[in-house]
């Protein structure tokens, strides 16, 4: 018994200390928690991760582009495009000579199958298609059209702002797929969706080669991309769940990236001298909402008072651990129509003042509704200590996420905080949620049925000229500021640790949330 | 009562203990007040878009609609189509399970091993300095978490030692074997591919050993005790007086006659392990079920984690019905 125990403990230690090796140089190895990825079939996926990696294996009809810190839509499989005078009418002319990975030609017809095909499914991204555009399964021949052979046509409800309508065309859904290849692989009329949801046959940079659901995720090089061939011949998405996990592979080697760490647990990793931290501003932010038909809430003196109380500097620094930048319109920066101006800071006289003024000198009683993660848990218990200096007693109902925007959805609560991740980046998509009730979006949900700021979000999504449009936004962000629902904490910052060795990340990630170029790393 | 009737009323009782699973798991999962088709869409998505794909899940009909439906399609072994995957949640459920079932019998494996040792040297050496180390080992593998044990050990032996691999069913690069029944130490030997097998080997090992820490304390505390029952007993007195090898008492007579209660404890713990694996797998990044039903559960997939849940209850009664009846071929009493 005790010899056969020390010869298995042997052979243990023997096999163990071969030792495991770095990554090899030609690839890069994330290790990423790919448990909430669903598909990579580009007319459903649409988390913000699976995205990007959808985005590397195909080209789309427009894409976007970082250019000196502004995100740009850019051509891509649509070499150029003309609008009709009515600004309803959009012409694209397809680039000529581009092969799918796979060697065929692509063509118009690819192009007219692969716009449709959202529609026809019924995706879930469609939704910018049907509820912005308004096209739908019934007009979808008469909306989009193939002209000729290298001339798509896609027609609109409403001359919206050219910036606007490419920014909502450069959408994974674009995603030119090989036509004949998706219809031989079609089961049961669902025009591929099943194959493509681990395969993927299209003619951007990478190849989908394997996902194994939980494991992995590996892309090669497309050999037959139009561009230049990418440095990195292989990207690998390991599936590792824990951050901490991500962490411990990270410093030991095993990982070039650490898809999702903790603002703490990159704090420790960037002590080894192998990991460095990278950081871009994200597209999402952070916000109290006020429900202006709730109680004192609705008087906008209430939310100016409560917008005086709070620290967001506190909340910026010490709770986000600076892994946010303070932003107080709803605007991102890095957008055009962007307002410097933080106007708030926490004045507890000014808000006490201005309670008294509206009637509530000794405060009032109100519920605030926010979701399980330990950041909002946080910042709930923050403002509701903040809320209390100025006299105003939070009770904090803390909620799983979904639980949440069910109420939030109807209305039913009195503060929420909660946030906005931005779908194309132009200021409409903020502008429509944040300040029109018309859109019935987080206006609605907060009812604050204001007709001035709801007419000016209209305009700015019509309005031809760039400068206009910018004007229109500032006026509008500073009315907001003031009158609105909102005390906005913070726009979120996206961040990631990496090996050392990795090169031209930051550039790559820059715009992260809406694109992410795999093509510009390098190792 | 024969086997044959024993048998039937057996069967007939593990088709209660599944119906009433799949009531628990089916109610839980659509009683809660979570909202699937938000979870999907994310918090900002518009009402028109949440009210299609309502309509297009079948979530807008009556709830006692969607539980016949469900068992209906569960007789069938038909657990719907996952939300997440698009796949037929038994589809799945095949994929993932056989990473699971290594893990659990490797995990066992290592359990019977480590326990059945420790409980024999504890029992033999009573009060000494080994029972003392195995008392303290066993309270500790009853009461810590997994994932606080898991991480711990990772931290020892893969980041401060790298001794053993940081997680995964192999290395990052390299293949699994070629598939005959989805475990790799068994695909890889069928396959004579020996680097694979000692890779899959290495993986596996913290793994199971933390999947299986608590059932080798529950394994060595039982040992122990029938043990030192055992040694008690007239004639491993006799077989002393005999003059027969110590350790020829203690392997031969003494445990061989102390196994029946380890052998009942096994049977039961083995449950404990499937269960156990949903921890396990997220700490060690394990591709198994349990790691399936957890993403299931924050993704609010319900076809799945409803799938997942009766089809490990559904393993776990077949096992104790398995057990069964092997007492009831060895010991006719139990027929009664």
């Amino acid at each position: 018994m005790k010899r056969s125990f020390m010869l298995v403990f042997l052979t243990v230690l023997i096999v163990a200390v071969t030792g495991f090796a770095a990554t090899p140089k030609d690839t890069l190895v994330i290790g990423s928690n790919t448990g909430i990825f669903i598909t990579m079939d580009p007319a459903v996926a649409y988390e913000v991760l699976p995205n990007k990696i959808v985005a590397a294996c195909y080209a789309q009809l427009v894409n976007l582009k970082a250019i000196d810190g502004v995100i740009v839509p850019v051509p891509d499989i649509a070499e150029s495009w003309e609008i009709s005078e009515d600004g309803l009418t959009y012409i694209f002319y397809i680039r000529q000579g581009v092969k799918f990975s796979n060697g065929d030609p692509l063509t118009a017809e690819d192009v007219l199958f692969s716009l449709k095909r959202p529609i026809l499914l019924d995706s879930v991204s469609a939704w910018f298609l049907v509820d912005i555009f308004g096209i739908n399964k019934d007009n979808v021949d008469e909306k989009i059209k193939q002209i000729d052979e290298n001339t798509i046509t896609i027609t609109l409800n409403a001359p919206y702002a050219e910036n606007i309508t490419l920014g909502i065309l450069s959408n994974m859904f674009t995603g030119i797929v090989n036509k004949d290849v998706v219809l031989a692989n079609e089961v049961n009329g669902d025009l591929g969706t099943a194959w493509l949801a681990d395969h993927s046959a299209g003619a951007g940079p990478y190849v989908l080669v394997q996902w194994e659901r939980n494991n992995v995720i590996l892309l090669e090089a497309n050999p037959n991309y139009y561009g230049s061939q990418p440095p990195l011949k292989r990207i690998m998405i390991r599936d590792v769940p824990e951050a901490s996990n991500q962490r411990l592979f990270l410093e030991r080697g095993d990982i070039d990236v650490a898809w999702d760490l903790t603002p703490q647990l990159l704090t420790e990793a960037k002590k080894n001298p192998n990991v460095v931290e990278v950081k871009v501003p994200g597209h999402s932010n952070e916000y109290l909402a006020m429900n202006a038909s709730w109680g004192p809430l609705k008087d906008p003196k209430v939310r100016e008072a409560v917008r005086y109380s709070i620290n967001y500097k506190e909340i910026v620094e010490d709770i986000m651990l600076n892994n946010a930048m303070l932003v107080q319109g709803f605007i991102n920066k890095g957008y055009f129509g962007y307002v410097e101006e933080n106007p708030f800071y926490q004045d507890i006289e000014k808000a006490k003042a201005l309670l008294a003024e509206a009637g509530y000198p000794n405060g009032f009683e109100v519920e605030l509704i926010t979701s399980n993660t330990d950041t909002r848990k946080a910042e709930a218990e923050k403002i509701q200590a903040d809320l209390a200096k100025a006299g105003i007693k939070v009770n904090l109902v803390i909620v799983q996420s979904s639980q949440m925007y069910e109420k939030y959805r109807a209305q039913g609560h009195q503060m929420i905080i909660a946030g906005w991740g931005n779908d194309y980046p132009d200021p409409d998509n903020l502008a429509m949620s944040h300040a029109s009730y018309r859109a019935n979006q987080l206006a609605w949900r907060n009812a604050w049925y204001d007709d001035y700021a709801a007419t000016l979000c209209e305009w700015g999504q019509i309005e031809p000229n760039q400068d206009k449009r910018e004007q229109i936004y500032k006026d509008l962000t500073e009315y907001w500021f003031h009158n609105g629902p909102f005390a906005m904490l913070y726009q979120t910052v996206e961040f990631w640790g990496i090996r050392k060795e990795v090169k031209n990340f930051e550039e790559a990630a820059f715009g992260y949330g809406m694109l992410f170029d795999f093509t510009k790393v390098s190792k | 009562m024969n086997f044959g009737q024993f048998l039937l009323r057996r069967l007939f009782l593990m088709i209660i203990v599944l119906f009433g699973v799949a009531c628990i798991v089916f109610f839980i999962a659509n009683i809660i007040p979570a909202d699937p088709v938000g979870a999907i869409l994310g918090g900002n998505a518009p009402p028109e878009a949440i009210n299609r794909l309502k309509a297009k899940l079948g979530y807008d009909q009556p709830l006692i609609i969607r539980f016949g439906n469900f068992i209906a399609g569960a007789l069938r072994g038909d657990f719907g189509v996952s939300l997440k995957t698009s796949n037929p949640v038994m589809k799945d459920i095949m994929n993932y399970f056989p990473a699971t079932m290594e893990l659990a019998i490797v995990a066992i494996i290592i359990s019977i091993f480590l326990g059945i040792t420790l409980g024999v040297l504890s029992a033999v050496h009573r009060n000494k300095a080994i029972d003392q180390f195995s008392r303290i080992f066993s309270i500790l593998g009853v009461s810590m978490p997994v994932f606080w044990i898991g991480l711990l050990l990772l931290l020892v032996f893969y980041f401060k030692l790298g001794w053993l691999p940081g997680g995964g069913r192999l290395g990052f690069f390299t293949y699994p074997p070629p598939r005959v029944t989805g475990m790799y130490l068994i695909d890889s030997a069928l396959a004579g591919q020996w680097d694979t097998f000692k890779e899959a080997l290495l993986h596996i090992l913290l793994p199971a050993f933390v999947l299986g820490y608590n059932a080798t304390a529950s394994i060595a505390r039982i040992t122990r005790a029938s043990m030192l029952d055992v040694l008690k007993q007239d004639f491993i007195r006799t077989a002393k007086s005999k003059g027969l090898k110590r350790n020829v008492v203690i392997y031969r007579h003494a445990l061989r006659n102390s196994m029946i209660p380890t052998i009942t404890i096994i049977g039961l713990v083995f449950g404990g392990l499937l269960e156990g694996a949903v921890l396990t797998e997220t700490v060690f990044s394990w591709p198994g079920l349990g790691r399936y039903i957890t993403t299931g559960m924050l993704f609010l997939d319900y076809p799945a984690v409803m799938g997942g849940t009766l089809y490990i209850a559904f393993i776990y009664s077949l096992a104790n019905l398995i057990v069964d009846i092997l007492y009831a071929l060895l010991d006719p009493r139990m027929r009664m």
